[in-house]
């Protein structure tokens, strides 16, 4: 039984040697761009199943969403078309493994910039592109105008999340009795509330949004203006290439640059033509610098808007007025409508 | 003569009318008339009620949810604006047939494999080698003038049975190696196959398949790593391999030693008694057990979708998770139920048959 020995020995050495092998799980300047650039096509995160309004399937196969819109944006930052895009399906908890495996190239999917992620995971995030709240909802019958009239309420919750320790948090500081009511599945949670078993429910904004739309009857329940908590979203990209997160974060600057001076799709021809504003020709391209110092094409801001829109139109699209959620901008506004995004300066 | 005799007399010659069956069967004592009262009043309450909701009050179409709302039947609606998209996930939509063609073949080769003709080792793995090979091609593209799809777009029922086929052609041969391995009289191999089988056998599924998706390329070198989908379905075959190898194992222990001893005495080597004595038969005691590891491993195929996997129940999650439908995903949950139900029923009774045959051979 020699030759049995041997080629197990064998074949155990050359498995711990292929193991000793491989690298950490770090990115190097600029690999990142070259690899997409090489590869043809930008690799982003879908979901198993859908996340409403940022993530979802249209009736034929074809991603949309709010998420989606902004990987659409980036692929055109990079390669000049919002369809040299892959969307691949992936669950929340397998997001961190599939960026630092290479599956993706960057997160864009509901993803909350916080310090163990920054620092533990080996991430490296952009400028935040959209602030959720957790709020809470309420029946109009409990007359509640704020979480202080919720005094002996019950309040439906979905099991174990951070929304349920928000919600007890913030219900116990205000001093008052409320009862909890858990559910394992937001489908039964939110089932629960319209038909009147809890007074109340707290979720993230835009699903609370999203959930009242979906009422037998909207008008029967409305949002309350506490805001129990904020977690900003921003896109994640493997720590160490600088240039990547650059380019996340200039396109989004686009986007929101864009929405101020408003330009739009169908207008974008005419501003790029007139060139008035320096600010304006500088990022559509009319006058040259933006695409070299990223390593892109000089019209790649002129083509993110062309083809995908500013970050008005791609909000309306996916969750406002032309969606079936009718959100509000809100916080998710630019500063001079009382909201919170600002764009960078293109100097 | 004895009452069960006697009943059973009564039985096979079927004379007996349908009522006195009834009454003898049902309401023989006091207690078992009561608990058919029970049930009957109770089939009797919800037989309206679920046809009312499945069918009479039913929603058959609309543009989206808002019609369903508020009324007492299933929505329907969303199956007839949206069944393209749980049947074939994320694939283009202009290809639809070619998904279509690929689950046909997958359903033809379930089918073939049923008639006895086509019960021989090589018309088997032929068999199931090329319905693989046609699903495969005609889901990739790539030849014949067929669009490349990506991996990342397969989805839906193609996925599942995707899955499930290639677990089944990997793991089968590897099955078999396995199982004559661990009977072999090499006392490495026998080993090793051994500790293989109850190592894996011992972990559950779900870690087995999460190891192959999110931690092996992390251990791998890069040129090992290939694509996600591919690495699921080597640990799925694997995982699949050795509890089917255990059930062959059973097969041949079976075996009567004589037949071994006979064909040892014939002069015949190691590959031939096993090719034409020992495999064949071994096949035959295990073939119950063996649809039964089937109908397992096909209902557990969806347990993908918590690895990031777009099968059937994610596209059914995909189906309603949209604004116009998100009230409807009891109607989603319902159709899945059924196709899950139509495969797999048709798999038992299948079974079921095969049994009442083999018995009829042995007797």
């Amino acid at each position: 039984m020699n030759w049995v020995r041997i080629s197990c020995a064998v074949a155990s050495l050359a498995f711990a040697a292929t193991i000793m092998g491989t690298g950490a799980a770090e990115a190097a300047m600029g690999d990142t761009l070259k690899t997409i650039k090489e590869r043809g096509h930008l690799l982003c995160p879908g979901h198993n199943g859908t996340y409403l309004g940022f993530a979802e399937v249209d009736n034929a196969g074809n991603w949309k969403g709010f998420d989606i819109e902004l990987c659409r944006a980036m692929a055109t930052a990079i390669l000049g078309s919002p369809d040299k895009l892959k969307v691949v399906p992936i669950s929340f908890a397998q997001r961190f493994p599939a960026i630092q495996s290479g599956d993706i190239d960057l997160i864009i999917k509901v993803t909350g910039w916080t310090l163990g992620r920054d620092t533990e995971l080996g991430l490296q995030f952009s400028q935040p592109y959209f602030l959720g709240a957790t709020q809470l909802a309420v029946n109009v019958a409990t007359g509640a105008k704020t979480g202080k009239d919720l005094n002996g309420a019950s309040l439906c919750s979905q099991a174990g999340t951070s929304t349920e320790r928000l919600a007890a948090d913030y219900l116990t500081n205000l001093k008052i009795k409320y009862e909890m009511v858990s559910f394992e599945k937001s489908e039964d949670m939110r089932a629960a509330f319209f038909s009147g078993r809890c007074d109340a429910v707290a979720l993230w904004g835009p699903n609370l949004a999203i959930s009242i739309s979906q009422a037998t009857d909207p008008n029967k329940f409305m949002a309350l203006p506490d805001v129990l908590a904020v977690e900003p979203q921003s896109i994640a990209m493997r720590q160490g290439d600088d240039q990547f997160v650059d380019i996340a974060n200039w396109m989004l600057t686009v986007l929101i640059t864009a929405e101020e001076y408003g330009i739009t799709s169908t207008n974008v021809d005419e501003h790029k033509a007139k060139a008035g504003n320096p600010t304006v020709a500088r990022m559509l391209g009319a006058t040259p610098g933006i695409g070299k110092r990223l390593g892109l094409s000089e019209s790649w801001g002129y083509d993110v808007i062309k083809h995908v829109g500013n970050y008005k139109q791609i909000f309306d699209r996916t969750l406002g007025d032309g969606s079936p959620y009718k959100m509000k901008r809100g916080v998710n506004s630019l500063i001079r409508d009382g909201g919170v995004l600002y764009p960078l300066v293109i100097d | 003569m004895s009452a069960l005799a006697a009943s059973t007399a009564r039985y096979r010659h079927g004379m007996e009318p349908f009522a006195t069956v009834l009454v003898r069967r049902m309401f023989a004592t006091w207690h078992d008339a009561a608990i058919s009262i029970v049930c009957l009043a109770f089939v009797i309450w919800l037989l309206p009620k679920l046809i009312g909701w499945a069918f009479l009050d039913a929603v058959w179409s609309a543009p989206n949810a808002t019609p369903c709302i508020g009324g007492a039947g299933a929505c329907w609606a969303v199956i007839t604006a949206r069944w393209r998209l749980i049947i074939f996930g994320l694939y283009p939509f202009d290809q639809h047939w070619r998904s279509g063609l690929a689950c046909l073949a997958v359903v033809v080769v379930v089918v073939l494999s049923c008639v006895p003709a086509l019960w021989r080792p090589v018309r088997l793995s032929l068999l199931w080698l090329g319905g693989f090979l046609t699903f495969y091609f005609l889901m990739r593209g790539g030849v014949f003038g067929l669009s490349l799809v990506g991996t990342e777009r397969w989805g839906g029922m193609a996925l599942t049975l995707f899955i499930f086929t290639a677990v089944a052609v990997l793991g089968m041969p590897m099955a078999i190696i396995l199982a004559l391995g661990r009977q072999s009289e090499l006392p490495a191999i026998r080993w090793l196959a051994g500790l293989l089988i109850d190592t894996v056998r011992a972990l559950p599924l779900l870690t087995v398949l999460f190891t192959a998706a999110v931690i092996l390329p992390f251990a791998l070198p890069d040129w090992l790593i290939g694509d996600k989908l591919y690495r699921v379905i080597y640990a799925f075959a694997l995982f699949f391999a050795c509890a089917q190898a255990e059930i062959i194992r059973g097969g041949l222990q079976a075996i009567h030693a004589g037949q071994l001893e006979a064909a040892k005495a014939l002069g015949l080597g190691y590959w031939h008694r096993t090719w034409h004595i020992v495999l064949p038969q071994a096949f035959r005691n295990s073939l119950p057990a063996t649809i039964n590891q089937f109908v397992i491993t096909f209902k557990e195929t969806s347990i993908v979708i918590i690895i990031g996997f777009f099968e059937v129940l994610a596209s059914g999650h995909a189906a309603y998770g949209t604004g116009d439908w998100t009230s409807a995903y009891a109607e989603v949950y319902v159709f899945i139920a059924l196709i899950y139900f139509a495969f797999v029923f048709s798999l038992s009774r299948y079974g079921a048959h095969l049994e009442k045959r083999m018995r009829l051979g042995h007797d």
